[in-house]
């Protein structure tokens, strides 16, 4: 198809000062000064959340996002996001939009609180509710300032939500659509007692939604006083040149690689009815001059369980991915992906539509987009392409009962939510991240032992598990715990079945993790669960592509469906145990510096066969007993490296 | 009373005898930070001197650059990536960024590289119960490993060692039976509070503080004595209070960060002497401008600090927020089009382009001297000669359309703004209203840019104070000797857990007692408690609960309960009374009062009226150079008013009074500049 770049509009720093104050309202300097305050109000809206929330996905992941944004006549432009969780960033000025809209704009008043939180409308999931303070100025409507957070539970079929299985909206949770919670000031008691009458721990949702409006508030006041000290009209001009400035980085990025068309794909492993069907996702990125499309056609249909996203966050990671490779440190906007199209057929998984189906675990999804897309760039950049992350959040749940009956919650602490990495041209990646979409503080593992019956045997890389490349990916994390009291367990991993940490610029992919339980020996405290083929024979298989004999991960190995139960119940003792995948590798293994390879040994992050497998590098020595006296072999690498390249291009595929 | 502040280039000494101010500057030396301190002191002459003050950022240096001893890190098995794992997170700005790394990870600079970190069998649970024992076989295996390897230090953190540390005081044992006299840390010595990660990153940074100021110290000592020094030798630690250079080597990490704290207690005994209790402290440097606060006549404490991202040491602290704006901040031109001022700086070398040492890119402080604001002649007390050509020709190789008189007008103004944002934001993220609160400006260049700030920030003045070149390295002089201690115990507070808390503080103040050798009826000693608590479902505390003197009983702890929830309504903005409160740390301070300095009152002259040395021309402020009137500070006398535009000159410091502005001198010295229409009505100051 034909993409023509119109005739560029003169830069914004090409402006006279007479053609900037009639686009902008206001001159250059005010603009500067006003663009710098709108990230300090959306940065003192998220202050009070990730010390105050009481939910811990809130305070610990950041899982919420603050926002300013323009009047309906500036069609809600977003100036300024909170630096909070990039899964929000495509969402928040069409959510805001739409939630203004279908509530009306006319009926809007000072002292209001909007909220909703379909994800049909909005993005996300049901449990992120979006509030919405509208802010007045002389009397006219001149803004808005929101909180999009997620709060702990929504109702529907599960504690929390945090489940793969759910089949449609009516088990997903419950559905609000714009309506008023605050109305000038006071509260709507008719909306709070819905949601009361609705969701699980009202007590901790009542406190969190306090605090949003308590910032609101705040967010609302340091407007106002903006609006006072420097008008409506500089205020909305300073709204709309934020937004330009941000929409001209991105063109000007685009403008800088080569025009061509590339395409990317991956998959997510399957749903929660069964492993028979992969959800491919697939794009192709076509750059004509400052502008591009990304066309999804080919894209799977949707799914049947509440693994699906919806076009907005098809949109979010469409954005980071540009992002992350063209213009990676101006703050998000509503600008920020302007001068990319997106093609999107309805009803995909990752466009999905009520009511079957369900939207839930839609990060997964965020995921696969996100590599899809980063995989088509990675054409177009070169060596600027980035390995693929572990490319799942790895979530684990557990709950049960102590002894004298009281409940305990285990949430995101002892799955892989820690996991590496991939390299790119700077570098080495760290292991121990979230994702490439998520950011967060990891809980400290005292803190999560004081919290619930649960001892954390182990958190180390795992050797040889990342990405060989000039630049080594991040090695896979092992996670073991021992459970001491009956648990039940929730998984929500869905990229085993092709490695999601790719390689770029000629380097590995990172190695396959997997899913192990070992139920309750008969002696007691089981100490520490060794990493030995003869231990994971022992275990029960949860999750992976493994060995059918050994239960160790193997590229050959068979899928193990890790959804077959909903849940897992073990008995007090049980260990269980996540391996995250390993992140991609950037650049030939073959061209790292022989000396980096032998710190890898002494480190522990390869070992000696693994060095002479991966990098074609000879080590000797012991690395656990005298980890300063490894040699490498001159010699003997510069033949095994011959060797190796001599048999890598005898079986590379000719062109 | 001497203070010595050892910085990156200079070594700033001051010394107050019989109410004089004398001071000296000597060179500090990166192979031998020692020889300055010493030769300082000599210099001013030690003999009969009662205190000697010390501050260094060497600690700081010394980790941020990675000039580290080899140390090594001993921790339960399975847990040696903690150090590499820190606390997860990224910095929000950098999420998009691929460059970025995590600064101590094992992909970047590790504190101690992996194979030097390592695992012993053992495992202790939450509650203190022994899962596992003890593998001493293991553990000197291991041990003979960093034998090998010539580790000069030992840091050891085991999980949950803060409730029983019986298996890190048996491995510290076994550190000196294989490796011998080595130094050695332990978390549940060190910082026995909750959270594995900040717990073992300050016990890896105490050993390796050991490290560095072991020598140095004693050489100092030794030195002083024999140049007939017979009084007590202080050092300052990360929150500027005192404590006795012995004493300050047990726990070193403490000390690891002292001199920006300083100002800010410098900035609070000035504000004692003028009456002022509600500070905003701003340090305006060459690279960067420290901001801090004062409330109620206290500086703001945090319980931890950063020395880099997520690179955590729990010691109490002064917060000090560095901003990337000073003199040396660059300006430059965004790609679209906006005039940016920092936050890369030109540093001291090259410097800015006035300085004539070869920099090209111009900086704030050319922009001043383009202004008027600074003269060419007679800066940094005459040892530099400042190029008004060189800065205009660095503003002329700027890639922007604008003229260069608006490149100068908005550099200076954009530089202005940046400061007054980044203020507001500390003042609003602290829940203060800039409005009750007095701007304390020094540094070398605060009183040439933060007069500016008064019309955007809406502080009450700003408070230029006498010798504002050197004010931080009078802090040293201005503060208390602080012994203080501190424990974690997850206690639900109820009438009943009185007895189990007030036995946490009891031993902690008998042992406070002991190392600071007073008793219980010393004069000269107060005794703070505080704790910090948090809501049941929350796992971050509010720190700083003060606790009431007397015993703790089961009424102490109701209200203990109540203050947790006047001070979270106060700091959050809304009240959960029906949440219930745990403990999760606690405190106790120890302050033995100081000799401090005096400011002494002057009299108010009743002639104020004061001739100007000369009138300048003020350019790229307004449209048109406006006419300032040049002012030498030390011949301004108590009660001396100046109108804006006025300059202010003296050896290390220029105050810039704005259009608009009135500066009075006060009482002791200090400058304190208003907006003229608090007295007077009048218009809108910015051009």
């Amino acid at each position: 198809m034909a993409l023509t770049s119109p005739v560029p509009a003169p830069l914004i720093r090409d402006l006279s000062d007479e053609q900037f104050a009639r686009r902008y309202g206001c001159d250059r300097f005010s603009a500067t000064v006003l663009a710098n305050r709108y990230g300090y109000i959306v940065e003192h809206m998220c202050g009070r959340l990730l010390t105050a929330a009481f939910s811990p996905i809130l305070r610990d992941f950041y899982d919420f996002a603050a926002t300013v944004s323009g009047p309906p006549e500036l069609d809600y432009a977003t100036p300024a996001m909170s630096a909070t969780i990039l899964l929000f960033t495509g969402t928040m000025t069409d959510s805001v939009r739409n939630t203004v809209e279908e509530y009306g704009v006319e009926n809007v008043e000072p002292g209001d609180v909007i909220i909703a939180n379909d994800p049909y409308r909005m993005g996300t999931h049901v449990n992120d509710v979006l509030f919405v303070r509208p802010v007045f100025h002389e009397g006219r409507l001149a803004g808005f300032v929101n909180l999009k957070a997620h709060q702990l539970d929504m109702g529907g079929t599960v504690p929390g939500g945090f489940s793969a299985a759910k089949s449609s909206v009516f088990e997903n949770g419950l559905v609000l659509s714009p309506r008023p919670l605050l109305k000038a000031g006071r509260p709507v008691r008719e909306t709070w007692t819905l949601i009361y009458a609705n969701v699980r721990f009202g007590e901790l949702l009542y406190p969190d939604m306090q605090t949003i409006c308590v910032n609101l508030d705040l967010g609302e006041r340091l407007l106002c006083e903006t609006l006072e000290r420097y008008g409506a009209g500089a205020v909305h001009g300073a709204m709309e040149y934020a937004c330009d400035r941000s929409a001209e980085h991105m063109e000007r990025a685009l403008d800088r690689i080569p025009d061509g068309a590339w395409e990317g794909e991956d998959v997510l492993d399957c749903d929660g009815v069964d492993d028979s069907e992969e959800y491919r996702v697939r794009v192709r990125v076509t750059k004509v001059g400052r502008r591009a499309e990304v066309d999804f056609s080919g894209t799977s249909r949707q799914a049947r369980t509440c693994v699906n996203a919806t076009a907005l966050d098809a949109k979010t990671s469409v954005g980071v991915a540009f992002k992350y490779l063209l213009d990676p440190r101006t703050p998000f906007t509503s600008g920020t992906a302007r001068p990319i199209d997106l093609i999107l057929p309805e009803q995909t998984v990752v466009s999905a539509l009520p009511p079957e189906g369900g939207v839930f675990v839609y990060w997964e999804l965020n995921q696969v987009v996100l590599s899809a897309v980063l995989r088509a760039l990675a054409q177009a950049v070169g060596p600027g392409a980035m390995g693929g992350d572990r490319g799942s959040a790895d979530l684990h749940n557990a709950t049960g009962l102590l002894p004298d009956g009281t409940p305990w919650v285990s949430a995101a602490q002892c799955g892989g939510e820690v996991g590496p990495y991939g390299a790119n041209r700077h570098g080495d990646a760290d292991s121990q991240m979230l994702s490439y979409q998520a950011n967060g503080i990891g809980m400290a593992i005292e803190a999560i032992e004081s919290g619930a019956p649960v001892v954390v045997m182990r958190h180390e890389i795992e050797p040889d598990t990342g990405g060989p490349g000039t630049h080594r990916g991040g090695c896979g994390v092992v996670r073991d715990s021992v459970w001491l009291q009956p648990a039940r367990h929730f998984f929500m991993s869905f990229r085993y079945k092709h490695a999601p940490g790719f390689g770029v610029q000629g380097g590995g992919d990172g190695a396959g993790g997997g899913i192990w339980i070992w139920d309750a020996e008969p002696d007691g405290f089981p100490g520490r669960t060794p990493l030995t083929p003869e231990a994971y024979r022992r275990a029960a298989p949860v999750g992976g592509v493994l060995d059918p004999d050994t239960n160790v991960p193997s590229r050959d190995g068979a899928y193990v469906y890790v959804l077959e139960r909903p849940f897992w119940e073990t008995r007090p003792m049980a260990v269980l145990r996540f391996l995250t995948n390993g992140g991609g590798g950037w650049g030939d293994p073959l061209e790292r510096e022989p000396e980096r390879v032998k710190l890898d040994v002494r480190d522990g992050y390869v070992t000696i066969e693994g060095a002479a497998r991966d990098y074609g590098v000879v080590v000797s020595g012991d690395p656990d007993e005298d980890p300063e006296n490894l040699v490498v072999h001159a010699e003997a690498t510069r033949r095994l490296r011959a060797e190796q390249r001599r048999t890598r291009s005898r079986t590379a595929p000719t062109a | 009373m001497i203070g010595v502040d050892v910085g990156g280039t200079f070594t700033d000494v001051v010394e107050i005898r019989d109410g004089r101010v004398s001071v000296t500057k000597v060179p500090s030396s990166q192979t031998d930070p020692a020889q300055a301190v010493v030769e300082g002191a000599r210099r001013l002459g030690v003999e009969g001197v009662p205190v000697f003050n010390h501050a260094s950022t060497m600690g700081l240096n010394a980790v941020i650059t990675r000039q580290l001893p080899k140390v090594a890190f001993l921790t339960t098995d399975g847990h040696r990536d903690m150090l590499d794992r820190g606390r997860v997170w990224r910095p929000p700005d950098r999420q998009t960024d691929p460059s970025w790394r995590r600064p101590f990870g094992d992909a970047s600079k590790p504190l101690v590289p992996r194979y030097l970190r390592r695992g012993v069998p053992e495992r202790i649970a939450a509650d203190g119960s022994v899962l596992m024992a003890l593998d001493e076989t293991e553990a000197r295996r291991q041990l003979a490993v960093f034998g090998r390897c010539n580790v000069e230090g030992v840091a050891i953190c085991l999980l949950n060692a803060y409730v029983n540390h019986a298996h890190e005081e048996r491995l510290r044992e076994l550190v000196h039976e294989v490796l011998g006299d080595v130094p050695v840390s332990i978390s549940s010595e060190t910082s026995p509070l909750a959270k594995e990660y900040a717990r073992a990153s300050t016990t890896v940074i105490d050993v390796v503080m050991k490290l560095i100021f072991d020598a140095y110290s004693h050489r100092i000592d030794d030195e002083l004595r024999a140049l007939g020094f017979r009084g007590e030798l202080n050092f300052a630690d990360c929150a500027a209070t005192l404590l006795p250079w012995r004493e300050a080597l047990r726990k070193p990490s403490r000390i690891v960060f002292a001199g920006p704290a300083a100002g800010t207690i410098a900035s609070t005994r000035l504000g004692e002497a003028i009456g002022d209790r509600n500070l905003i402290c701003a340090d305006v440097g060459g690279t960067s401008t420290d901001v801090s606060l004062v409330v109620d006549g206290r500086p703001f404490l945090n319980n931890t600090f950063e020395l880099e991202h997520d690179l955590v040491i729990n010691a109490l602290s002064t917060e000090v927020v560095s901003v990337g704006a000073g003199g040396g901040s660059i300006v430059g031109i965004s790609p679209s089009g906006d005039v940016t001022v920092g936050p890369g700086s030109v540093g001291s070398e090259p410097g800015p382009a006035c300085y004539g040492r070869g920099g090209t890119l111009p900086a704030v402080t050319d922009a001043c001297l383009l202004m008027g604001i600074l003269a060419p002649e007679g800066f940094a007390a005459g040892q530099v000669r400042l190029d008004p050509a060189l800065a205009r020709r660095a503003f002329e190789g700027l890639d922007t359309p604008l003229p260069v008189d608006r490149r100068i007008a908005f550099a200076f103004r954009i530089a202005v703004a940046n400061i007054a944002e980044e203020i507001a934001n500390i003042a609003i993220r602290h829940g203060v209203d800039p409005r009750d609160f007095s701007l304390m400006s020094y540094g070398a260049a605060g009183g040439m840019l933060l007069p500016a700030t008064l019309d955007l920030l809406h502080v009450r003045r700003v408070v230029i104070p006498p010798h504002p070149g050197l004010f931080s390295a009078l802090g040293l002089l201005s503060t208390d000797r602080v012994y203080y201690d501190s424990r974690s115990a997850y206690v639900l507070l109820t009438p009943q857990s009185a007895p189990q808390i007030a036995a946490v503080y009891e031993l902690m103040e008998q042992r406070l007692r002991a190392r600071a050798g007073v008793g219980r009826d010393a004069e000269d000693v107060t005794l703070r408690r505080s704790f910090d608590g948090r809501l049941v479902g929350h796992s971050w505390e509010t720190p700083f609960i003060e606790i009431p003197s007397g015993p703790i009983t089961g009424d102490t702890v109701q209200e203990l309960v109540e203050r947790f929830h006047d001070v979270y309504e106060r700091r959050y903005g809304n009240r959960f009374p029906y949440v219930p409160v745990q403990g999760v740390t606690y405190r106790v301070e120890l302050v033995v009062r100081s000799e401090k300095v005096q400011y002494a009152a002057g009299k108010p002259e009743r002639t104020a009226q004061v001739r100007p040395e000369g009138m300048l021309d003020l350019r790229h402020y307004a449209d048109e150079p406006l006419q300032a009137a040049e002012y030498r500070r030390e011949s301004l006398p108590v009660g001396a008013r100046v109108e804006g535009p006025a300059i202010i000159r003296e050896a290390l410091s220029t105050t810039f009074v704005c259009p608009g502005q009135v500066a009075e001198v006060g009482t002791v010295g200090e400058i304190s500049i208003e907006a003229a229409t608090r007295a007077a009505g009048g218009s809108d100051r910015w051009p």
